[in-house]
């Protein structure tokens, strides 16, 4: 919203203010001042007259005047090309102070000068407010320009600020610069006087206008005929008045329809009455043609579209752009005023689709107040008997009613103060209310207030409270602590689970990454173990970001190839993140790897990533979680042989449920992300964050020696060393005891010395007895019934 | 006994002359092994009338317990020496690279995330968290956005259907919230509501359409707007410092009433003006009001009774201010060099 100083001076007196005082106040008061723009700048400033040019003598297109400042004649050396003698023009003086900076007296080749003929573009003044004529040189002022007066920028009506307020969606009401200088009343705690649309001074001919609406997005028409006006330019208080708000002065018919707009917030349209023969008009919808509107272009109309008629041929689009055929020209005799009202979302939707954003249509979409339609007819008139010399005036032909119920209702001091915290009293409440205009009166222990209305924001008692304070300012408003029962704060379980995921990971080297939850096709195709039936957006701004991921695997994979796209090979990221199909939220851990995580170079020390290390992380970190590896197993994969290697790659179970995969990335998936040594694992926390872990239960801690032994079969290639450690372990009882304590492997080994399609596996077995010393013999038992197991069922044989 | 005290006297000698412990062990067998001198001596002891034989044997041991002592304490030197010796052959460079383990790091978003939940945590609130795929019932309905409101247009919102979207705030956790409490029967609320968001924004330096917002709520029978202002003056000290103050500032959002802005006095420049707070000397932090009374009725309160205050923080801007960031989209690029940046411990 923008309003000038001496639009709101013409209700308020705010003479005594600087335009920064009068921004602040608003600002803090809910309406945030985000522009001051002054419209000229410029002191030592005077209104002066060229008495000689002549051509510089050192320069082709440098001119040299004599200038009559009316207290003196000095010599200015002008460069623009309309300079001429005989003309009243601006001139600072030497020492004035221009946006671009001071004037000194200065010798340009050779000639003295004395000061600066002034462009208005050199004063400060927007473009946007500019004739071509005046932007391409100096002003030249009418002839009768006062020589000599100190404020030209004044003569010309350029010494306005403006304010540009942004307002809250509740406050589209001060939209009106009436509404906007009563909440400056209020503010400031000032007298507003608006022009009284109550009394005509003029009289009124029955209506021979017909008006009517066909659809109910119209619910109130009102049209009028005056049969005469006189086309002309309007009065210069109003062209300058326009001008600061941003709007060409055309003619003074136009200008008063736009400035009765800004004055009530009421959009208003005049129709030449020449293009109306039949003095009828009807709103409709359900129309579909091409139409051109008075900008002179030709917009399609849908059946959505509220378009104004007249014997069934579009005149308008509703609240949006009249008519090409029945716009105001300087031939125009007599008008048609129309003012109405149009449902805000249809004119939002139709103005979108056409790409329109007017003054009227921002208006209506915003909201109108109820009775502006009132007031905005009255105002036009008024305005249009005064200024284009109206006679012949009908009487409002009206359709549909006015939807106004008067709210009324008590508010409680007291019951405020508890709200807020605060201690206003009686008194204080009562003056904001009358500065807001509410109307209050006290009655027993309340108060009871009548709602303007315009303020369609104002309708229960909590809004009254951030009026009061507000406008008492909320420096008054105490800092204090909620008083209520003591509360456990915490995270819950699944909470403190997922932090400490977070601490295990980042405490070895992984960074925890944040990746976009929309992506696009490919990566949903990509998905680790989901489902192709993902949510899609209905709107969606790009391919890119179509879907709601599936798996985050996919986004991840990009990271990698960024950062290996700029050479930093070494990365180890993670992410905890939801995931969707449709009907299904999973919560996942993502983990990538690539390169080297842990390394000394000088010294040869390195960590680099492979299924093993991965495979590891996931162990440690599940066993941390309460899950031993009994309860996690790695299986070969058989779901997914297009993400991963499948040799290099398996499933995760949790007790017996399949939870992800882990392994090297297959290598033709690589090839199409262009990245390289490239390790993942992706997981659903879901069983993770949903099963029961271990208790800690402490285990005495063997007070008996530990005894090991090495042994190093020959097995076949494909033999897993899982399933010899399984065969070795089941052998290690003694009575209830099981007192195989530890198996390592130590050593696996293919070459020369081994049979091709075999391997050579080299373990360390650990005994320990927790209640006696083991001798050598029932360890020779042991070991004799694992060489036997071992060699019946995986054809294992004993290395010498 | 004269050669005895010779011995005595060469085998000291001998004993300072060994330069080490190897020596000196060939020493001790020479003097004092089987076949060594001292043996010999006592060996001739038979020979003595046995009237001499006590006083001869405590010399011989005398002199044998002497040079014990002298083998002793030399070997006491000879071992400090050769500590000495060895430590002087294990000379390193220490100022080589240490075997550093690279140390990952929280996102930055998480790391402020948790900040500020540990903060409340503190203050004894729990934190809530809910789908991001969310009922418009919740998103907007709830939080009291009527139908034909902008906010709920397809141009801001992303839609799935009808009635489904991508939450546009966290309120929805927030009514999500109210309602289970207000069914369970336990009005009194004290949450904060993290998780991400999106909305449909052009993503640029400043706008991303995903961000993490938080959100906190507190419910009960005598909330005021005044403890809203305690509670995020504590929240903004704690978050920028000591020093910090916070504003009101009069707003409008449909799920509070009143509705304020609120600013922290910049802790750049501690208020006096500054690029970082646009030479206003505040920074606008956050969105807060009272609950709405139709917010608190949709979910099942009684307005009449209950009242309560929430507030809205994007986590992204906290982070921003805080590490000086100056474009959005790094937080979601997730180059290495920028998440290596967040390793210290604060």
């Amino acid at each position: 919203m923008i309003i000038s100083r001496k639009w709101l001076q013409q209700y308020i007196d705010i003479s005594d203010l600087a335009i920064e005082e009068i921004a602040e106040k608003l600002t803090n008061s809910g309406s945030e001042v985000e522009g001051i723009q002054k419209m000229s700048q410029g002191t030592n400033l005077v209104i002066a007259n060229v008495i000689a040019c002549v051509d510089h003598p050192d320069s082709d297109h440098l001119h040299l005047c004599q200038v009559d400042l009316g207290d003196e004649i000095v010599q200015i050396v002008c460069g623009a090309p309309n300079v001429t003698s005989g003309i009243k023009v601006i001139v600072a003086r030497v020492h004035a102070m221009l946006p671009g900076g001071e004037i000194k007296e200065s010798t340009i080749r050779g000639q003295v000068s004395k000061g600066m003929i002034c462009s208005l573009l050199e004063l400060g003044v927007d473009a946007h407010y500019l004739s071509e004529e005046s932007k391409n040189g100096i002003e030249i002022l009418p002839s009768d320009a006062p020589l000599g007066d100190t404020n030209p920028l004044g003569y010309l009506g350029l010494d306005d600020e403006i304010l540009d307020v942004g307002l809250t969606p509740n406050r589209n009401d001060c939209m009106a610069a009436w509404a906007m200088a009563q909440e400056l009343g209020a503010i400031l705690g000032r007298e507003v006087h608006l022009p009284c649309c109550k009394q005509k001074e003029y009289d009124e001919m029955p209506t021979t206008l017909h008006v009517a609406s066909e659809t109910k997005k119209c619910p109130l028409f009102l049209g009028k005929i005056i049969h005469e006006i006189q086309i002309k330019p309007s009065p210069k208080w109003m062209q300058e008045l326009l001008m600061a708000a941003g709007i060409k002065s055309i003619n003074n018919v136009v200008d008063i329809s736009n400035f009765v707009m800004l004055e009530t917030g009421q959009p208003v349209h005049f129709y030449d009455m020449a293009a109306i023969p039949e003095k009828e008009i009807t709103v409709k919808d359900q129309i579909q043609e091409e139409y051109t509107a008075l900008d002179g272009e030709c917009y399609d109309l849908k059946e959505e579209d509220i378009v104004i008629t007249s014997n069934h041929k579009p005149i308008g689009i509703a609240g949006i752009m009249g008519g090409n055929d029945s716009k105001i020209e300087a031939s125009t005799k007599g008008i048609i005023i129309e003012v109405a009202q149009f449902d805000h979302v249809s004119i939002r939707n139709t103005a979108r689709r056409l790409h329109l954003n007017t003054d009227a249509s921002i208006r209506y979409q915003k909201g109108i107040e109820p009775l502006a339609a009132d007031k905005a007819m009255h105002r036009a008139c008024d305005l249009l008997v005064r200024y284009a010399d109206a006679t012949g005036i009908e009487k409002t032909a009206q359709y549909g009613t006015y939807d106004s119920e008067p709210i009324e209702f008590d508010i409680r001091v007291d019951r405020i103060n508890k709200q807020l915290g605060t201690d206003f009293t009686h008194e204080e409440v009562m003056r904001v209310l009358t500065q807001l205009q509410l109307a209050p009166e006290p009655c027993d222990k309340a108060i009871h207030i009548k709602i303007p209305s315009y303020r369609m924001d104002l309708r229960i008692e909590q809004d009254i409270a951030e009026e009061i304070i507000r406008i008492l300012g909320y420096d008054r408003l105490p800092s204090t602590m909620p008083q209520m029962a003591s509360t456990l704060g915490a995270l819950h379980t699944a909470q403190k689970v997922k932090r400490r995921i977070r601490q295990i990971l980042c405490g070895l080297g992984y960074n925890e990454a944040l990746s976009y939850t929309l992506v696009d096709k490919k990566k949903v195709k990509g998905a680790i173990m989901g489902s192709e039936d993902v949510y899609e957006l209905a709107s969606p701004m790009s391919e890119e970001h179509r879907y709601i991921r599936n798996s985050i695997l996919p986004s991840l994979l990009d990271c990698i190839a960024y950062n290996q796209a700029r050479n930093h090979k070494d990365i180890a990221l993670f992410e905890i993140s939801n995931t969707y199909q449709v009907g299904k939220v999973e919560e996942r851990l993502c983990v990538v790897a690539s390169g080297v995580l842990q390394q000394n170079r000088w010294q040869k020390y390195e960590v680099k990533v492979d299924f093993y290390t991965l495979k590891g992380l996931l162990e440690a970190l599940l066993e941390n979680l309460g899950f031993d590896a009994k309860r996690v197993q790695c299986k070969e994969n058989t779901i997914d042989h297009s993400n991963f290697h499948p040799y290099r790659s398996a499933q995760i179970y949790l007790d017996k449920k399949c939870i992800g995969m882990v392994g090297e990335l297959h290598p033709t998936l690589a090839k199409q992300y262009d990245i390289v040594d490239t390790l993942a694992m992706e997981i659903t926390l879901d069983a993770v964050l949903h099963s029961k872990p271990a208790a800690i239960k402490y285990k005495e801690i063997s007070k008996f020696p530990s005894i090991s032994r090495d042994l190093a079969f020959v097995v076949q290639q494909d033999c897993k060393v899982g399933d010899i450690i399984k065969g070795i372990r089941k052998n290690g009882k003694v009575g209830k005891e099981n007192i195989i304590q530890a198996v390592d492997v130590f050593d696996v080994y293919t070459g020369e010395h081994v049979q091709s399609g075999y391997k050579s596996i080299a373990l360390r077995i650990s005994f320990q007895s927790n209640t006696r010393t083991l001798n050598d013999q029932e360890i020779n038992t042991i070991h004799d019934k694992i060489l036997q197991t071992l060699t019946a069922e995986l054809g294992a044989q004993l290395r010498s | 006994m004269e050669t005895l005290g010779k011995l005595k006297e060469e085998a000291r000698t001998r004993i300072q002359g060994c330069t080490n412990l190897q020596e000196l062990q060939q020493q001790r067998v020479l003097y004092l092994g089987k076949k060594g001198p001292i043996q010999e001596v006592m060996k001739t002891m038979r020979d003595l009338p046995a009237e001499k034989r006590p006083s001869f044997g405590a010399q011989v041991n005398e002199i044998k317990k002497q040079i014990e002592q002298d083998i002793e304490m030399r070997k006491a030197v000879l071992e400090v020496e050769e500590v000495q010796q060895r430590i002087e052959k294990e000379k390193m460079d220490i100022t080589l690279d240490g075997q550093k383990p690279s140390l990952g790091n929280l996102h930055p978003l998480q790391l402020v995330q948790q900040e500020m939940e540990d903060l409340f945590i503190g203050l004894g609130y729990r934190i809530e968290e809910g789908p991001e795929v969310e009922l418009d019932l919740y998103n907007f309905e709830r939080a009291n956005i009527p139908k034909d409101h902008p906010a709920r247009d397809m141009q801001d919102t992303f839609y799935i259907n009808a009635k489904e979207l991508l939450r546009t705030h966290t309120t929805a956790i927030q009514t999500r919230v109210l309602e289970t409490r207000a069914k369970e029967g336990m009005p009194a609320i004290k949450v904060i509501c993290p998780g991400k968001v999106y909305r449909r924004d052009d993503d640029d330096a400043t706008h991303s359409h995903q961000f993490v917002q938080c959100e906190g709520l507190v419910v009960g029978e005598n909330i005021r707007l005044s403890d809203l202002k305690g509670t995020l003056q504590f929240l903004a000290q704690s978050m920028f410092g000591k020093q910090r103050t916070i504003r009101f500032r009069p707003s409008y959002f449909q799920f509070t009433e009143p509705s304020v802005e609120v600013d922290v006095s910049c802790h750049m420049c501690g208020g006096v003006g500054c690029p970082v707070c646009k030479k206003t000397g505040w920074i606008e932090i956050l969105g807060a009001g009272m609950v709405h009374p139709n917010v608190l009725k949709m979910a099942g309160y009684d307005p009449e009774r209950f009242c309560g205050f929430a507030f809205g923080i994007g986590i992204e801007r906290v982070a921003m201010l805080k590490y000086g960031i100056q474009d959005i989209r790094d937080f979601y690029t997730n180059d290495i060099r920028f998440l290596k940046t967040f390793t210290r411990f604060e």
